[in-house]
């Protein structure tokens, strides 16, 4: 198996006290040498953020595995591109995730009778080869990569602004002239991408590089994985533990991928 | 071979600033500003019984009479509140640009420091008319505000100029009426409205709590 994955999130204390839903939703797929992953973190004052995550986590995700099933049927895949994909390509191609999860977000506002900032949430998706890495952010969140040989790389530059509780949503006007997007042109050996909640922790905030002594570990629970994956506990473990709620009472996700190249 | 455990990078707590822009004029002799200094102690002493305000808010006093930097900058824990102490004119405009450069100033040592900060207060109280030129710190008020780059609040004294103070607060956060010398509640409700804006998640926007120590006049 070329791609070892994981994604996991985990309710904050915060939300546990006040009886609420975890608003974070990730997911994770392989198809055949392609990962595509989702993260999305709802916004804590839209009202039902747990929806909206979970329905831009969908969405997105199907969108993008359908232009790869679509391309496997025809005997290609985004993995066996001649060269890299040009940017305004790749642009389009999560601009159009995103549009069809602000409508899929729409129908949802109409058919309970709510506003589309009711479904605010953050977004962050990647579609990895073994070749390169195509990623796109809205809002806050991190993505880290690290290629063969190299150090762990924060893809995006915080999407925040002059203060600390401030961030962009999908459901923000401005999310598709806003949203941010990154061609990776190397084997994305490691990909971890997550939400705000793990980022205190994971990232150095001075100057906005990943911590290493955090990914490490995480790497390595990716290694030692045998078929048919990860032992889910130990990252299950890792996200509810008592540690790691001293840092942050917010919902927290990771959502791991690790390329191996087939002997 | 057992996998460890991700370590954590320590990156300081957000912080939450707030000044204290407090009118120490002759007019606030007596009971008004013993009150006063009361009414810092029970905002230290509320402030400090939660966590994470206590770790993230962040207080200086401006006083006035002459304008003095009585307090700079320091957590909850490092506050020992200062006496007040009544004398002299109420430059208010002058005391207003200060504070404002003291907060700007602020600002850059949290940038360069890679702190994380939320929308800082700047909290006047006040029993007077401001005996100086005024005009051009209420249009900094007002810009920064228009601008969201603090919110300002502005609380009223038996004896102040509310119709000045109109001018001077933002149209959307008229000045507030202090009943009495109803200190103690308004430190109450200001270390309450400090908690919730230290704990926000992102992107939330924070519901004060409720005046109860004071009318609100538009």
């Amino acid at each position: 198996m070329s791609w070892t994955t994981i994604a996991r999130s985990a309710i904050g204390t915060r939300h546990q006290e006040q009886q609420l839903p975890c608003q974070d939703s990730t997911t994770v797929r392989v198809l055949g040498e392609v990962a595509i992953g989702a993260v999305a973190d709802g916004a804590g004052s839209a009202a039902y953020a747990d929806v909206g995550a979970k329905l831009a986590v969908e969405t997105t995700l199907q969108y993008l595995s359908r232009t790869e099933v679509w391309l496997q049927r025809r005997q290609f895949s985004w993995s066996t591109l001649p060269d890299f994909p040009p940017v305004d390509l790749l642009h389009r191609l999560f601009s159009k995730a995103v549009q069809r999860t602000r409508q899929a977000l729409h129908r949802q506002a109409q058919a309970t009778d709510s506003t589309l900032d009711d479904f605010a949430c953050t977004l962050l998706l990647f579609l990895a080869t073994p070749y390169w890495l195509a990623a796109m952010q809205i809002g806050d969140g991190f993505i880290v990569v690290r290629s063969p040989y190299q150090s762990y790389q924060l893809l995006f530059q915080p999407d925040k602004g002059e203060f600390a509780n401030q961030t962009s949503f999908v459901t923000s006007p401005d999310a598709i002239a806003t949203l941010q997007v990154r061609l990776w042109a190397d084997t994305p050996s490691f990909i971890c991408a997550a939400t705000d909640g793990v980022e205190r922790v994971a990232i150095r905030f001075r100057d906005w590089t990943a911590f290493p002594p955090f990914f490490q570990p995480l790497e390595a629970y990716l290694e030692a994985a045998s078929p048919p994956g990860p032992d889910e506990s130990y990252l299950v473990d890792f996200l509810t533990s008592d540690r790691l709620n001293a840092r942050t009472d917010d919902d927290k996700t990771l959502l791991l991928c690790r390329y191996q190249p087939s002997p | 071979m057992p996998v460890g455990l991700p370590e954590f990078v320590d990156n300081p707590e957000n912080r939450c600033p707030v000044i204290l822009l407090l009118d120490t004029s002759s007019s606030m002799t007596g009971e008004p500003i013993q009150a006063l200094t009361q009414g810092l102690q029970v905002f230290r002493e509320e402030v400090q019984q939660d966590t994470k305000a206590a770790l993230s808010v962040e207080v200086a006093i401006v006083s006035f009479g002459p304008v003095q930097l009585l307090q700079d900058f320091v957590t909850i824990e490092q506050f020992n509140p200062p006496p007040l102490v009544a004398e002299g004119y109420t430059p208010m405009g002058e005391a207003i640009n200060f504070a404002l450069d003291l907060l700007e100033g602020r600002k850059e040592i949290y940038k360069a420091n890679g702190i994380q900060y939320y929308r800082p207060w700047l909290f006047l109280i006040t029993d007077g008319a401001p005996t100086d030129s005024w005009q051009a710190a209420a249009a900094r008020i007002r810009e920064g505000e228009a601008n969201r780059k603090f919110c300002f609040f502005a609380v009223a004294v038996a004896g102040a100029d509310m119709e000045t103070l109109r001018q001077i607060a933002p149209p959307e956060r008229p000045p507030i009426q202090l009943t009495g010398l109803q200190f103690q509640p308004l430190f109450v409700w200001l270390s309450t409205s400090m908690k919730r804006v230290s704990s926000a998640k992102v992107g939330e926007a924070v519901a004060l709590p409720p005046v109860g120590w004071g009318q609100i006049t538009t």
